[in-house]
């Protein structure tokens, strides 16, 4: 058994026939009865690697293992899977109770009618739409077609569930709702699950951790709360976070951090927090919205308030600073309106500043 | 009042006239073939008989072999719409979801060979069929129909429109090639499978040059040789010709007309007909 390395991925690679590199030497592992997010955006290459997963494309190079075994050149069928499609892939021609027994009336699988059909009936029952036995897909609505495609997936009993990004058709409301439902339907089954998300917060929501791709690469792989806390790099901290993190341009002079207004003593910063030296040239200092917070006294920036917006319990003061909008995440009752002029002061504990290629220095 | 809309009236008008146009020869031909020789030739013509003759469809049998006619009629457009029909289905589901080195010059040269008309290759056809000594005989008949590359390319667009992940759930599902083919991809094709099935019996039913290249026994003959046979066997009995051409045509008649949705929607689905 090779449990905290359950599923795991050594320097893969995929270059598809027109010279696209998607994935550019990939490795990642994750234990066994973990919920992993792949997150990332569009065309980062989140689905590429799901498919490669699920031996629907083949890597250029590199390897898949499974529970320890190398999967790269098994059959998708032999590779005890479970696959939940964006758009499900339901059959539409067969019934609900179709639909699930299927993989068990085909293949290898093959069983005796009655067999399939009980096995298909428990996991209907766990993901409650036995009462939709005899329903065609093409009356369901997407929350049921969903958890239709869940329990085929499962009734193979797969040792890994792969699934690409399943709630992406369904409405918000719904959303919310089927992720804690399949984040508690997985846990109960106690899989192994990799589930493919652009949805940073969805990802935050479900995953016990989360692995962010750009560009074909692995930007962190990492638990939820440290893709806030301690981004890896420029494109992590602006990835991750809503409102968006702030970013000023500065320039790092003899112990000081100079922006268009503002100035700081590199002295005040944390030290321990610091990854590398910090070499005099320019810099992007960011600072996520709540850790910039408007005070009486004059702060570190001063800026006229475009805007506000109301988001449920917080306001985001809209400001222009240095040619580009920032964001303050306030408290609702805040008192503060447009074109009010405010001085914001910034948790020196919590900025990052990266280089101009995106590289975190502190 | 409701107001007359002229543009409405005057298409309707034009409609009209062209489907009176269209279908008086079948009516004529239906009528004609239940008229004594008398009525046929007169002139003015008539339209109407005084009596229908059915004894003109006893007189046809007794002077032609229209049931053996019938017969084989019905055998060759059966076997070349079922074999054409299984091959077209095969090589679409290949040219879909099949990933095979030199598919994209495989599919260029079908293409390209669909743009020859079967007329132009039907004398190399002839000498092979000659060659191997199989004039007058079923096999000769159906071999050359037995594949269809229009078909198939009818299908392939027809099976694309079915989403590319149906058929990876089926592959992850552990569904062979051949189950997916036969539980999935046939069942949801249905009306495309269902619509080649019907040109594709269609147009064997009414083949005429080929089967009059190929055979020359009466035995042998399909039901469009045998009218034109009995056209000149018959001399100048109208009636009894059209009398034998309402035989020939009447079961696609029948099938046009219970199946008229599913031809008008296969032929307009593609904007082109075999």
């Amino acid at each position: 058994m090779n449990d905290e390395k359950f599923v795991e991925v050594k320097n893969l690679k995929k270059v598809y026939d027109n010279g696209h590199e998607a994935i550019k030497d990939v490795s990642f592992s994750v234990k066994k009865g973990d919920l992993v997010c792949l997150l990332g955006p569009s065309g980062c290459g989140k689905t590429t690697i799901l498919n490669m997963l699920a031996g629907l494309l083949n890597p250029t190079s590199g390897d898949i293992l499974f529970d320890g075994k190398s999967v790269v050149n098994v059959a998708p069928k032999d590779r005890q899977i479970g696959y939940v499609f964006q758009n499900y892939a339901l059959y539409p021609h067969m019934t609900v109770l179709q639909n699930v027994m299927f993989p068990l009336t085909v293949g290898k699988q093959k069983m005796p009618k009655d067999e399939a059909r009980k096995i298909a009936e428990k996991y209907m029952a766990t993901t409650q739409i036995t009462e939709l036995a005899d329903q065609k897909p093409g009356n369901l609505s997407g929350g049921q077609q969903q958890r239709v495609a869940i329990a085929r997936a499962l009734v193979q009993q797969p040792k890994i569930l792969l699934m690409d990004e399943p709630l992406s058709n369904l409405d918000a409301r719904l959303r919310l709702k089927i992720r804690e439902e399949i984040r508690a339907l997985v846990k109960s089954v106690g899989i192994t699950t990799l589930f493919v998300t652009h949805d940073q917060e969805e990802a935050l929501s479900i995953g016990d951790k989360i692995i962010l791709f750009n560009n074909g690469v692995i930007q962190q792989d990492d638990l939820g709360q440290n893709f806030y806390l301690e981004p890896n790099n420029y494109f992590v901290a602006n990835f991750v976070g809503n409102p968006v993190i702030d970013n000023f341009n500065v320039k790092v002079n003899g112990g000081k951090i100079t922006g268009s207004d503002f100035e700081i003593n590199v002295d005040d910063l944390d030290k321990d927090r610091f990854k590398r030296d910090l070499t005099d040239g320019e810099y992007v200092l960011s600072v996520r919205p709540e850790n910039i917070l408007p005070v009486e006294e004059d702060g570190a920036v001063s800026a006229k308030v475009d805007d506000v917006e109301l988001i449920g319990r917080e306001r985001i003061l809209k400001f222009t600073h240095d040619g580009g909008q920032a964001r303050s995440l306030v408290n609702l009752e805040t008192p503060i309106k447009p074109g009010d002029n405010i001085n914001l002061k910034m948790r020196l504990d919590r900025v990052f500043l990266f280089t101009k290629e995106g590289e975190r220095v502190y | 009042m409701k107001k007359i809309r002229w543009g409405t009236l005057i298409a309707y008008i034009i409609l009209a006239i062209f489907a009176i146009i269209t279908v008086f020869p079948f009516i004529y031909m239906i009528l004609g073939g239940l008229m004594s020789f008398r009525e046929t030739t007169t002139i003015p013509p008539t339209i109407i008989p005084k009596h229908f003759e059915w004894s003109n469809y006893a007189k046809v049998f007794a002077q032609a072999p229209f049931a053996r006619y019938f017969l084989n009629t019905f055998i060759t457009a059966s076997v070349t719409t079922i074999v054409s029909l299984f091959n077209a289905l095969l090589g679409a589901f290949a040219m879909v979801n099949l990933k095979f080195k030199g598919k994209g010059v495989v599919q260029m040269v079908l293409l390209s060979l669909l743009m020859v008309p079967g007329e132009a290759i039907i004398f190399t056809n002839y000498n092979t069929i000659a060659r191997m000594g199989l004039l007058n005989t079923y096999i000769g008949l159906v071999l050359p129909f037995l594949t269809s590359i229009f078909y198939m390319y009818y299908l392939q667009s027809y099976f694309g429109s079915i989403s590319q992940t149906i058929y990876k759930a089926a592959m992850i599902d552990g569904a062979s090639d051949w189950e997916y083919i036969w539980k999935i991809l046939v069942p949801m094709s249905k009306g495309g499978l269902f619509t080649v099935a019907l040109l594709s019996f269609i147009s064997g039913w009414n083949s005429f040059l080929w089967p009059l290249l190929v055979t020359n026994e009466d035995s042998m003959r399909l039901l469009n040789n045998g009218l034109t046979s009995f056209a000149s066997d018959a001399g100048s009995e109208t009636q009894l010709q059209l009398a034998a051409a309402t035989l020939t045509v009447l079961p696609i008649l029948i099938l046009y007309f219970i199946f008229r949705k599913q031809i008008i929607r296969g032929v307009v689905r593609n904007d082109l007909k075999g």
